[in-house]
């Protein structure tokens, strides 16, 4: 039966790669050669490693991947970085580009040769692809945030999703006047900053941002400050969990899974978890989705997140890793994966996928409320400090949610401070 | 003279051993917090910069901290693990029907891999679905819903506890193998005088345990000082900085900041703190052994 079904599958995904744009170089220049792939573990690539036979076929040349889990990726990364010559394509997160560079070649002609179209990329995922004006990475998975909420338990208090983060507080207060549930559940631990990716929303919807145009830090403005109050008094207005002070992204998810809270503001991408009978206490019917509320007054925002795929330095076998680029980022290959029956991936990268009518009936309108979201997504430019500074300004909330510091505006005027010592 | 020199062939691969897995990096790491090295800038390190990564620490308001969490860690694990491993062993120390089994129970959490340790208490304490927040909640209603990790002593407490909890059962067969060598004679004469439980503890079994005590404390000291693992999984240095450890902080600066000059600099103070503690540990052994001969 095994057997069987991994027959379907690979025969149903050549069928569908001949729908694909991409082609391979006249002549298959490339032909013997192998490129090694180091990506983070992810079902989404290993979907695509599934339909690499027709690539193979096509160019000649052997791809191998290796995947390593996301909290040992950058550690890989570093290490391929200085002693090299391992990998020659990688996948890298948008907040390690800048501190990773050297590990990257630019691509833009090769690239440009294989026809790949980079205006089909949203520009808030693209941006963590271009260094110095030149192209070293093209985006393959990007994230935004949706709210993800329980529609039975929105039913039972008899209130709507929530468009506003003013909205959500009422909304989250009537949930819990009907249940057991908390209204909302988000992170306010530290992790690879995640507690920042609610709050920079709240920063973005006030009006502030992270830094002037000159880098200057301008977090600790009033806007900055009352972004903060906010999301701090979310946990003394006692509508997120017990425990959320140290609660990271997945415990937050986790927190939703089994029912305990009836809001969650995340990654789309974990979507397929929410509802998975394995990992999760609820049904489909019980999960709805909505845009990540705004503030009242100001425009959508969202955080967003990308990874890119890029070629390394030392590759000994760049042309051969370019073509592969090409066919990864095809538009056609992440529709496949899209429109798969068998799979349960929803993220894309190409608005033509995004704002595509197939995929959003099979998805419920989500990419096109991403599509939306990416429109007016602020994005952040991550320089080389960025681990410094993404440290500084989570341990700084941090602080506050666990009530080891009070003081809001001392708080981020120190962060400010330890900012711009960096060395 | 072939077979003159044939001894110091034979340790040739074993030296070299030594010195590609130990000495290289370690004189290597020296010689690179003296210098600049930015590992987004170069691959390789860049120019000597003098003693200016050790002046950036003493001044560096981080690794103040991280230094004082270290203190307050090491020193409340340290006495708790040797006096709970002290009181253990007297209680093992008789042998009973179920002697066998509680040693083999008792060795468990040492074997566990202290990321895995991080991790379940992680789990078990958590509010929502831990099975020691739930428990101590069932049994002190107004404990119910404590967010343990949430707060900053708190979480050092369930640091230190993790630790202990690991550490020991080693410590008890160490304390064990001490209690061994004492002779029962003086203990028996002690008790046909009449001294109690605790005077014989107290005045005749601690005064010969000293030696194996001051190994203990040595050892977890060290030991204590490199706490990283489950910083990492459990607390990850929070909340804020309060669990933030000079060993968890070094590994920051190295492999998130990518400052590498810096991170070594720090990597040889630690070093040096615990170089001094071994060098007062074994003059202090050297003299104990001058007073047993003298």
């Amino acid at each position: 039966m095994k057997l069987l079904t991994s027959a379907i599958a690979i025969a149903a995904s050549l069928y569908g790669a001949q729908a694909f744009a991409w082609e391979a170089t006249e002549g298959r220049p490339f032909e013997g050669q192998t490129v090694q792939v180091l990506a983070v573990k992810s079902s989404q690539f290993e979907a695509h490693e599934a339909r690499l036979a027709e690539f193979e076929e096509a160019t000649g040349i052997d791809v191998v991947y290796d995947y390593v889990p996301f909290p040992n990726m950058k550690e890989a990364l570093t290490t391929e970085m200085v002693a090299g010559g391992d990998y020659d394509v990688v996948s890298v997160m948008d907040q390690w580009v800048v501190s990773l560079q050297m590990l990257l070649t630019p691509i833009g002609e090769e690239m440009e040769a294989q026809g790949t179209d980079l205006s089909d990329f949203p520009a808030a995922h693209m941006r963590h692809g271009m260094l110095d004006g030149e192209l070293i990475g093209l985006p393959v998975r990007g994230h935004v945030q949706l709210l993800f909420y329980r529609t039975d338990l929105l039913e039972a208090a008899g209130v709507a999703p929530p468009e506003t983060w003013e909205e959500m507080v009422t909304v989250a207060q009537a949930v819990q006047d009907s249940s057991d549930a908390a209204g909302i559940v988000l992170p306010y631990g530290k992790l690879s900053g995640q507690n920042m990716m609610v709050w920079m929303n709240l920063l973005w919807g006030n009006g502030g941002d992270l830094f002037d145009a000159d880098g200057n830090p301008i977090f600790n403005s009033p806007e900055g400050a009352a972004a903060t109050e906010t999301y701090i008094g979310y946990l003394t207005d006692e509508i997120v969990p017990a425990g959320s002070a140290v609660f990271v992204e997945q415990d937050a998810v986790n927190s939703f899974k089994q029912g305990n809270s009836a809001m969650l503001p995340v990654w789309w991408w974990v979507r397929s978890q929410l509802t998975d009978p394995e990992q999760s206490t609820l049904t489909a019917d019980q999960v709805g989705f909505t845009a990540l509320p705004y503030v009242d007054g100001a425009d959508r925002t969202t955080f967003t997140n990308t990874w890119i795929f890029g070629v390394t330095e030392e590759s000994d076998v760049k042309g051969a890793a370019t073509e592969f680029l090409g066919w990864l980022t095809d538009p056609a290959l992440e529709r496949d994966v899209l429109l798969d029956p068998e799979l349960d991936e929803v993220v894309a990268v190409h608005m033509s996928n995004l704002t595509d009518p197939e995929v959003n009936e099979r998805w419920g309108g989500m990419h096109q409320a991403a599509a939306d979201a990416l429109a007016t997504a602020e994005g952040i430019d991550f320089g080389d400090n960025w681990p410094r500074v993404s440290e500084i300004l989570e341990t700084a909330i941090s602080s506050l949610a666990s009530g080891e510091q009070t003081d809001v505006q001392a708080v981020l005027d120190q962060a400010a401070e330890d900012i711009v010592a960096i060395r | 003279m072939q077979n003159r020199l044939l001894p110091y062939w034979l340790l040739v691969p074993a030296f070299v051993i030594v010195l590609a897995t130990t000495i290289y990096p370690v004189a290597y790491s020296f010689i690179t917090s003296f210098r600049a090295w930015d590992l987004t800038e170069s691959r390789r390190p860049q120019g000597f910069v003098g003693l200016d990564n050790y002046f950036y620490a003493a001044t560096e308001s981080a690794f103040l901290n991280s230094l004082w969490v270290t203190f307050i860690f090491v020193v409340t694990s340290v006495i708790l693990t040797v006096v709970l491993a002290m009181a253990l062993a007297l209680l093992l120390r008789r042998k009973g029907p179920m002697h066998t089994f509680t040693r083999i129970v008792l060795i468990l959490p040492f074997a566990m891999s202290p990321a895995l340790i991080g991790v379940s208490y992680r789990f078990m304490f958590n509010p929502e679905f831990g099975v020691l927040a739930n428990g101590i909640g069932a049994i002190f209603p107004a404990l119910q819903g404590v967010p343990w990790l949430a707060d900053p002593d708190l979480a050092m407490a369930i640091l230190v506890l993790t630790d202990v909890w690991h550490w020991t059962p080693y410590m008890t067969f160490m304390c064990l193998g001490g209690l061994a060598s004492i002779p029962r004679e003086t203990e028996e004469a002690a008790r046909i005088d009449g001294a109690s439980n605790l005077r014989i503890v107290f005045g005749i079994i601690l005064p010969q345990m000293r030696g194996v005590i001051l190994v203990m404390a040595v050892l977890k000291t060290i030991f204590a000082l490199k706490m990283f693992d489950q910083v990492v999984t459990l607390t990850g240095g929070g909340p804020g900085t309060s669990t933030e450890t000079l060993a968890y902080f070094i590994f920051n600066v190295g492999f998130r900041w990518f400052d590498m000059g810096y991170a070594s600099a720090l990597a040889w103070i630690l070093t040096a703190i615990m170089m001094f503690i071994s060098i007062w540990y074994v003059r202090m052994l050297l003299s104990e052994r001058k007073m047993a001969t003298a």
